[in-house]
């Protein structure tokens, strides 16, 4: 196994353009499923990239680098819109995971209960991509196509993911595992919700491990707008939750799922409207 | 195979490694440092646990090619000088934070890199941390009741079990 640690990006491009490798960052998701099968022929680390590791403004938005980990997260000061993604990044494996595991690995590793990427479709992100041929720029929630599927095309790497950014929003996140770290999810939410006084203007909902990906609620962010604060659990109803397609797996039932989606999506309206 | 040097307990060291070969086997195999226990080889149980740049991380999941430079603390350097057991070692013997004494380095070494940021953590702040690390004795109680106690507070109120 050949392993290439660069440290300037289009170095790292260029190794990608010469054949294919296995991209790690953290390789918190990438070493534990490889099991006992050999080592990939080529490995790239991006690590140690230059201007890949980071949150901050950029234009109308936000810029977070590929390489950012979900301890950088916690420990940016960030306005309240990113409340839920901070609450996320505490739920992600461990502390030891956190401290290597990055925001762009979750969402290539494209798993549906994955904890950043619910929270990551209601802030609608969208995923920066570049490789030697150049840049592009895509909606994550068309980015991420399947259970462990994504665009990603061959001699491409993330490096960045860029949010809207929502003056005055606040968000919460929820996951709900048998326990709280070191577990997979049996269902997640994440909701952001920015308001005119004390009556919800806009809002976006998305659930994680109900569904293939995860994905956005149209129909809660409906119920929700036009509403007060301090009465928003009331208005979501399950039928709101229809679009959702839960699978019965080791961890819970479908119907089962199905009925905790709601539930964390009240606790998290419960916690937003206080 | 690739050289790396990197700095561990202090000590200037290298080795020739394989580009594929884990943090945890080259303090195991290369330097012979076996302190460092590995429990699951998955990144769960947090035996293998070890600082690197001052951050806790599992030592199953990185790359030691890749911590070319790096400054590595593993369960041996976290004893005082003249040999005696450190603070949080002290403090795990002393209010028998270990039952078999698998999962104790990993635990030393998370219980450490709390107190190096939070040295007045609360009971709830130290599970919260210690969530990485699994001690299949069960013998989480007296692990967090030590934590607490490195960290100079007073834990008579915190039954034995």
């Amino acid at each position: 196994m050949s392993l290439y640690r660069p440290q300037a990006l289009d170095r790292a491009l260029a190794f990608l353009g010469e054949g294919p490798a296995a991209v790690v960052a953290g390789g918190t998701d990438v070493f534990p499923a490889l099991g006992l099968r050999p080592a990939p022929a080529r490995v790239l680390d991006l690590s140690a990239v230059e201007g890949l590791r980071g949150i901050a403004r950029a234009g109308d938005g936000w810029r977070i680098g590929a390489a950012t980990t979900w301890t950088d997260v916690v420990r940016a000061d960030l306005p309240p819109l990113f409340d839920a993604l901070k609450q996320a990044a505490r739920q992600v494996g461990s502390v030891q995971i956190q401290n290597t595991g990055t925001v762009a690995g979750n969402i290539c590793n494209a798993s549906p209960a994955a904890d950043g990427v619910p929270v990551l479709i209601a802030m609608e992100a969208e995923v920066e991509l570049a490789s030697h041929h150049g840049t592009r720029r895509m909606p994550l929630c068309d980015f991420i196509t399947g259970p462990r599927k994504t665009d990603l095309r061959e001699g491409e790497i993330v490096t960045a993911l860029h949010l809207p950014h929502r003056d005055g929003a606040r968000s919460a996140f929820g996951k709900l595992g048998s326990r709280t770290y070191l577990v997979i999810s049996i269902v997640s939410a994440a909701v952001i919700l920015w308001t005119e006084g004390r009556i919800v203007s806009g809002a976006r909902v998305a659930v994680g491990a109900a569904s293939p990906v995860p994905m956005r609620l149209p129909d809660v962010e409906a119920a929700l707008v036009g509403r007060a604060l301090s009465d928003l659990p009331g208005a979501v109803l399950a039928n709101h939750l229809a679009a959702l397609t839960p699978i019965d797996d080791v961890r819970a039932t479908a119907a089962y799922r199905r009925e905790a989606a709601l539930v964390m999506i009240r606790r998290a309206l419960e916690g937003l409207g206080q | 195979m690739t050289k790396v040097s990197m700095t561990v307990n202090g000590k200037a060291v290298s080795g020739e490694v394989e580009g594929r070969t884990l943090l945890a086997t080259f303090l195991r195999e290369g330097l012979g440092l076996t302190g460092t226990h590995v429990g699951c080889d998955t990144s769960q149980c947090g035996a293998c646990v070890v600082h690197v740049n001052g951050q806790a991380i599992k030592s199953c999941t990185a790359f030691a090619a890749d911590l070319d430079g790096a400054k590595v603390t593993t369960i041996e350097g976290m004893a005082n000088p003249d040999g005696s057991l450190g603070t949080v070692q002290q403090a795990f013997q002393d209010h028998h934070g270990l039952q078999c004494g698998f999962c104790t380095p990993g635990m030393v070494m998370s219980a450490a890199a709390l107190l190096a940021e939070n040295p007045k953590p609360t009971e709830a702040e130290v599970r919260h941390h210690l969530e990485g690390n699994i001690c299949r004795c069960t013998g989480y109680h007296n692990i967090v009741k030590a934590v607490l106690a490195a960290s100079g507070q007073d834990v008579g109120q915190i039954a034995a079990e």
